[in-house]
């Protein structure tokens, strides 16, 4: 089956078109600066062909028209019809309470990703958007939605409540979500596969680190507990966001700088972090090139990063009663191997142990053969999820 | 890699339509680059919406520029917004001095200063100038729009939106509808106030609407009782916001909003509604004479440093 992918964010939209057969991307792209000067379509065939369109790109819906539009292209093309899209999966950040999986999309899972939208402000909005301008535009084309929280909605209620009053989270479902769940049910399967075992029985921690950083205690293939929260602020430290704090810290932040609570979001959200720490750079590259220059803010950026990796997967171990495999991914994950090391640093006495050589060539497998917790960087493939579940879903429905 | 400009239907040989919406409102203009202008200019580009800012005066269109550039970098200093903010507002705001660059936007909006003969006389010209359908809006915060929209053609296109000072920051609007405003522009720019993430609260034409009409004797309140030495300023201040949870006082409310503004509008309201509450404190008056006019000189009721802060 074809399926195209989308991930619609507020003004791009991330496209690869895969064969779940040979689990190929026969194309992917990614259009740039929606509704702003400068729109831009960049687009990549199997084969290395390359463009990049300029164009008037107003909406989501012009943007799903360009990536048709280049799909077909005589040039540059994929598909020689709209019809040889067998089905479009678009990837949706939050499910809520309500998806456990991944689903097919009707009027109704419409409405609830509507309701939803309070409590992903920023993400939701356009991922609707991306799936009403595939309604319109491939309107006999099966759609389906796959939900960055949906793997973590089988967390049970010690991990996803907060120690706050009860009425809270059944008033406005205030609870410990997650997120990157495509992400960490993906590694995880994988770390099995390269084991040789059953998912079932075995204890993964899997470290997505990119943009955003969150890490997930995988128990017999079920998410257990994850870092991110109620929102992706929670957890380990990321790029511009402060991971972990004390909550009453805002309040008295808020008062002594004469923040409101959007600018509090700001300071929180995007100027905290390595960005915040260092005074550099959000970049991981630029902070390691920092540490080498012998910057002492870029240095404790760094060590809070990696220190608050190894104390999650110390209490990870603690939660699961053990732990298997630890797993690297996303661009920090997969790229920075000094990361990696610096996690892994006197963990033996509890089984890890990195072998130099294997992180150095950035092996899947880089502990030691006799580690008993086996450390691995799996580059993430959440596109591939996405399709899989989507032709599954659709064939399913076409028994 | 190859770059080319093409459009959609250089790449398929039948272009599928492009069911854009066209009611949206996509181009806004807004006349008069001052802290208004500067600050509605913020806001609308903010949300992502195009701005062409227009000031004819070209020193005082360089030195908005300078002060939006300054404003927001304060802003990114007491990290309430990031420079990728600030980038993506510069990229959408137009610094034109020429009023024809107005020609496509839907909505143009005057910040210019409160005086009716000005306010008429741009809207004359631009009445030739602009689109037939483009809505036009006033910032005016006392002064009358439907003597303002009989003075050109397009009567029912005239609304007033009254934002607050500093505008990016206030989450309100109050939107004057004059005898002729129609239902339909009413409508479309209420649609427009949410969109730019404002509340927009529906007021009847009458001397200083809700808010200046409120706040205006309260101010007057406050420098009687300066006057007759009952309190120091701070300490007034201080009684209003820890009493009533006023997140400012009404002094340096005034000297934010500017002393000659205040007294503008209290002799506005003085005239218009005739009642003495209204009738400016001598005190306003001698500090307009004397140019201290608040924040902006740096002098008013209170001092300030060169960055604006209150100095105690």
């Amino acid at each position: 089956m074809k399926v195209l992918v989308l991930n619609s964010g507020s003004s791009s939209i991330k496209y690869q078109f895969i064969d779940t057969d040979t689990k190929i991307a026969l194309a992917k792209g990614l259009v740039d600066r929606i509704g702003m000067a400068g729109a831009v379509l960049s687009h990549q065939r199997y084969d290395g062909n390359n463009i990049k369109i300029a164009g008037e790109i107003l909406d989501h819906q012009i943007a799903v028209e360009y990536v048709l539009g280049v799909m077909l292209s005589k040039n540059h093309g994929v598909i020689d019809d709209k019809k040889d899209i067998d089905a479009v999966g678009h990837r949706v950040v939050h499910g809520g309470e309500t998806f456990s999986g991944s689903v097919f999309v009707t009027d109704e899972v419409v409405k609830v990703l509507q309701d939803n939208i309070e409590l992903a402000p920023l993400h939701n909005p356009p991922n609707i958007k991306g799936i009403q301008a595939c309604q319109r535009i491939l309107p006999d084309t099966p759609q389906c939605g796959t939900f960055d929280t949906a793997f973590h909605s089988q967390m049970p209620p010690k991990s996803y409540l907060y120690g706050i009053p009860y009425e809270l989270y059944k008033k406005h479902k205030i609870r410990r979500y997650g997120f990157h769940g495509t992400s960490h049910l993906y590694v995880s399967n994988r770390a099995a596969e390269l084991l040789g075992k059953d998912i079932k029985d075995l204890k993964i921690i899997t470290a997505h680190l990119g943009n955003g950083c969150s890490i997930a205690a995988v128990k017999n293939g079920k998410s257990m507990d994850t870092s991110m929260g109620f929102t992706p602020l929670e957890g380990l430290l990321m790029g511009t966001r402060s991971g972990d704090l004390d909550p009453s810290l805002i309040l008295y932040i808020m008062g002594k700088e004469g923040l409101t609570l959007g600018e509090a979001n700001t300071l929180l959200n995007k100027h905290s972090g390595l960005i915040g720490i260092s005074g550099e750079s959000s970049d991981m590259r630029e902070i390691l090139s920092a540490v080498k220059d012998n910057q002492q803010r870029a240095k404790w950026a760094f060590e809070i990063f990696t220190y608050r990796i190894k104390k999650y997967i110390g209490a990870y171990a603690a939660a699961m009663g053990g732990v298997d495999a630890v797993v690297f991914t996303g661009g920090i994950g997969e790229n920075a191997k000094e990361v990696r090391e610096e996690v892994c640093k006197e963990m033996e006495y509890m089984g890890i142990e990195l072998d130099e050589l294997k992180n150095q060539n950035a092996e899947e497998i880089i502990s030691k053969d006799n580690s008993n917790v086996k450390v691995m960087r799996i580059p993430t493939n959440e596109e591939l999820v996405i399709a899989l579940d989507t032709a599954k879903i659709v064939s399913e429905m076409n028994k | 890699m190859q770059e080319e400009k093409l459009r959609l239907e250089d790449l398929l040989e039948s272009s599928q339509s492009s069911n854009v919406d066209d009611d949206r409102i996509n181009n806004v203009a807004i006349i008069g680059a001052g802290i208004m202008g500067q600050g509605i200019a913020q806001t609308v580009a903010g949300m992502g919406l195009e701005v062409i800012l227009v000031e004819i005066d070209a020193d005082k269109l360089e030195s908005a520029k300078a002060q939006l550039t300054e404003t927001i970098d304060r802003e990114i200093k007491r990290w309430a917004m990031t420079k990728s903010d600030k980038k993506a507002i510069f990229s959408r705001i137009k610094w034109e001095t020429d009023p024809n660059a107005v020609k496509d936007c839907e909505i143009i909006i005057e910040a210019v200063q409160e005086d009716f003969d000005l306010k008429v006389s741009i809207f004359k010209q631009l009445d030739k100038i602009a689109n037939a359908e483009a809505i036009f809006i006033s910032n005016t915060s006392t002064l009358s729009l439907t003597k303002i929209s009989e003075s050109i053609s397009r009567s029912s296109k005239v609304i007033g939106m009254h934002f607050l000072n500093p505008v990016p920051k206030i989450p309100m609007v109050e939107l004057v509808k004059s005898l002729h405003t129609s239902n339909e522009t009413v409508l479309k720019v209420k649609e427009f106030a949410s969109r730019i993430g404002k509340t927009p609260v529906e007021v009847y034409e009458y001397p200083g609407f809700i808010t200046t009409r409120a706040i205006v004797p309260l101010i007057n309140e406050a420098m009687h009782m300066l006057l007759e030495g009952i309190a120091t300023a701070k300490d007034i201040d201080t009684a209003l916001k820890l009493g009533y949870n006023f997140q400012y006082g009404p002094l340096e409310m005034a000297d934010a909003m500017g002393l000659d503004e205040v007294l503008t509008w209290m002799e506005t309201l003085y005239k218009t509604l005739g009642e003495p509450r209204y009738r400016p404190n001598p005190m306003i008056r001698k500090l307009v004479r004397e140019r201290k006019l608040g924040k902006k000189t740096g002098e008013g009721i209170f001092k300030y440093d060169e960055h604006g802060n209150k100095i105690n």
